[in-house]
């Protein structure tokens, strides 16, 4: 993308957007799990805390119950002695308010003995601030009967320093998770970009070369970059066959229209050449009559190319094929009776299919005119529709002079004619509307045909139903 | 191609006189305009030509025409543009457009009102013909006579009997209605596709010589063994009934 000068600031912008909003989710999640974990511990660590301290103080009341005063003193002692109060706090006050026992660890900064006395003879929990920093002094008092009341405190110190080697810990993985992150974003977008970028130099490689036959690589996922470089695909393949299409027309009407406007001229030049008035009459009969085949090949050839181009305008609704088929057989009657041929129809009811009217029309009347124009006196064309599940097939067959088996590949192509009928007037652009106006139907066109025994002509249009299930799948 | 409603041309009364008609023309190919403009001019109408969008907003703002045909692609201003600015400034004259293009434009049909009609080029000049008249006796509809006759040859539109010199002629009903067209258009030259518009219900653009093979059988029918010959072929532009050549 960095080589595509018309990489816009938003084309830029948004891969960024992308490994930014990647980067920041992850590290704010990151960040909330150790928050947590942290918040969690130092609950945990606190709550160890008291309970060591509020066993101890119970037992302390317990031992007054049972022992008085002396036998408190006693256990004290042997506490202190066996390292209970390494960490502990232990005051015990008579009722005259003087202290009878008072020992803190010797690491402590002095507790200030008056806090203490503040805190009153009722049974209690208090948290105090130490003289060191954040510290917290937990004290936990209860009055004992005859005014004796006993202490004891633990500061969070121990576990102060225990929470911030995890905070020095977490805060060097959030760091690491950062890094993680923010490399991570970068490789991610530039793998998710991937798609993006190939679409980007495809289009712009043709936009640069006018060459529409650069296609984006895609990969067969279902991915939405990936189907919608698929479709980025399917678009520059329907361009390239309009583009195609549209090419192949202009060679078509520019080599099909040069034979009959040299004959148009020829005629015009002669009649002007000639002194005599009847001939120029004539002429100038036959310069119309040419202008109108000019322009009537003209049409063919547009009808041919927007049909098989897709660009035929198409007005698609229900149609019963049956009266279609009767209206274009209908233009032949007259005809087929002048010429001694047996021109009948067997069209039954219910063979309703989605196309354009007039156009089908068209294509019936084309191949009845040709079977009628190609079938001699004496001779037969009959016109049947049947219907099966999901189509309806017009046969059109005629007992005429047929097509030999090396023509019948090359019937549906422009202006081809077969031998036998070179002499016959006619565009040569029948078959080649009739196969396009079907296929742009969705349906398909069938000869079959042996020489001297007459041809069967048949176009196959899907039904309603298939047509609607095609354009709904 | 049949956007000209044939129900104008079957209201056509038999001959009216167009002299005096006032038609404005806006084309911008000189040719074609002077083709349209002397032809039309001979038909008896009064004809005035613009060549481009512009001049002609300003005549058919200025003149109460009775017809304009327009032209859909023009300098300076559209055709479609100028119908437009004509209806925005209350003027109602029926309008035949020309166009290039084969098929119909869609703006074409929105802006149609009531007559308008469009003709495609190349065009027959009997067809314009035609429109134009149609277009300009909108309105004018005088009770046609229900018996037809030219020369010997004779036409009861109530009972469709046909007769040529007293001779009972059987005619088929799409005979028969190609006759009534040509007898009521009697001296004029009418075109294939007037004929196709006329005698079948449906369109059709298929190279067909339908339409021969029908004059052909009706000639058969009105001409053979009778003097003179009324049905004429003019090679190139359509068929005639008149008592001469």
């Amino acid at each position: 993308m960095s080589s595509a000068p018309n990489s816009s600031p938003l084309a830029r912008a948004f891969p960024l957007r992308i490994a930014a909003w990647y980067a920041g989710l992850f590290v704010v999640s990151a960040m909330a799990v150790v928050v947590l974990t942290y918040a969690l511990l130092a609950r945990a660590l606190q709550d160890n805390d008291h309970d060591v301290l509020e066993a101890m103080l119970n037992r302390y009341v317990n031992e007054y119950a049972a022992a008085g005063l002396p036998g408190l003193r006693r256990l004290i002692t042997t506490d202190a002695g066996e390292g209970r109060h390494e960490q502990v706090l232990v005051r015990v006050r008579n009722n005259a308010d003087e202290n009878v026992y008072f020992a803190e660890p010797q690491s402590w900064d002095a507790v200030d003995l008056a806090a203490l006395d503040a805190l009153g003879d009722e049974t209690a929990w208090t948290t105090l601030a130490y003289p060191q920093g954040d510290t917290r002094l937990e004290v936990g008092t209860a009055a004992l009967p005859g005014g004796v009341v006993v202490q004891v405190g633990r500061t969070s110190h121990v576990r102060d320093a225990l929470l911030l080697q995890f905070r020095d810990r977490a805060a060097q993985v959030l760091l690491l998770i950062i890094v993680i992150a923010i490399v991570g974003g970068a490789v991610l977008t530039h793998f998710a970009m991937a798609p993006l970028r190939a679409l980007d130099a495809t289009l712009a490689s043709i936009l640069h070369t006018g060459r529409f036959d650069a296609r984006v690589p895609t990969r067969a996922s279902s991915d939405p970059l990936d189907r919608l470089g698929g479709l980025v695909n399917d678009m520059l393949a329907r361009i390239q066959v309009l583009i195609g299409g549209m090419h192949g027309a202009l060679d078509n009407v520019a080599h099909d229209l040069r034979t009959p406007l040299t004959r148009l001229r020829t005629v015009a030049e002669a009649s002007l050449l000639s002194d005599d008035p009847v001939a120029m009459r004539e002429g100038l009969a036959r310069t119309l009559e040419e202008a109108d085949r000019v322009n009537a090949t003209l049409r063919a050839l547009m009808d041919i190319s927007e049909a098989e181009t897709g660009a035929m305008a198409l007005t698609k609704v229900p149609v019963e094929l049956s009266p279609v088929v009767q209206e274009a057989l209908d233009l032949y009657l007259d005809e087929a009776d002048d010429k001694g041929v047996t021109l009948t129809a067997s069209v039954p009811d219910g063979t309703q299919i989605i196309g354009d009217r007039t156009r089908l029309r068209q294509v019936f009347a084309n191949l009845i005119e040709n079977a009628v124009k190609y079938t001699d006196r004496g001779g037969a064309v009959s016109v049947a529709v049947t219907r099966d599940d999901d189509r309806v097939t017009v046969n059109v067959s005629d007992t005429g002079v047929g097509i030999a088996e090396s023509d019948v590949a090359f019937i549906w192509d422009r202006l081809y004619r077969a031998d036998a009928s070179r002499s016959s007037r006619g565009l040569g652009l029948g078959l080649s509307l009739v196969k396009a106006i079907v296929e742009a139907h969705g349906g398909l066109v069938r000869v079959r045909s042996a020489l001297g025994q007459g041809s069967e002509f048949s176009v196959v249009l899907p039904t309603r139903a298939a047509s609607a299930a095609a354009a709904g799948g | 191609m049949r956007l000209g409603d044939g129900g104008a041309l079957t209201a056509m009364p038999a001959p009216v006189d167009d002299r005096g008609v006032r038609v404005l023309v806006v084309e911008d190919d000189q040719s074609i305009a002077g083709f349209v403009a002397n032809g039309l001019r001979q038909e008896g109408f009064a004809v005035d030509v613009a060549s481009d969008g512009v001049d002609g907003l300003e005549l058919a703002r200025a003149h109460s025409y009775e017809a304009a045909i327009v032209d859909v692609m023009l300098p300076r201003l559209d055709g479609l543009s100028l119908v437009g600015a004509l209806r925005r400034a209350g003027v109602a004259t029926p309008v035949l457009f020309l166009s290039a293009r084969h098929t119909v434009d869609d703006r074409v049909k929105g802006l149609q009102t009531g007559g308008d009609d469009y003709l495609t080029k190349p065009f027959a000049f009997a067809e314009l013909v035609a429109r134009v008249q149609a277009l300009t006796r909108r309105g004018h509809f005088t009770q046609e006579p229900s018996e037809l006759a030219l020369a010997d040859l004779t036409l009861d539109r109530l009972t469709r009997k046909v007769a040529r010199r007293g001779t009972s002629i059987e005619l088929r009903p799409r005979e028969y209605a190609l006759l009534e067209f040509l007898m009521r258009n009697a001296g004029k030259v009418v075109s294939k596709a007037m004929i196709v518009s006329h005698v079948w219900d449906y369109s059709f653009d298929t190279g067909t010589n339908a339409v021969d093979v029908l004059v052909h059988r009706l000639r058969e029918k009105i001409d053979k063994g009778f003097e003179p010959k009324l049905l004429h072929t003019m090679r190139g532009v359509g068929y005639v009934l008149r008592p001469e050549q």
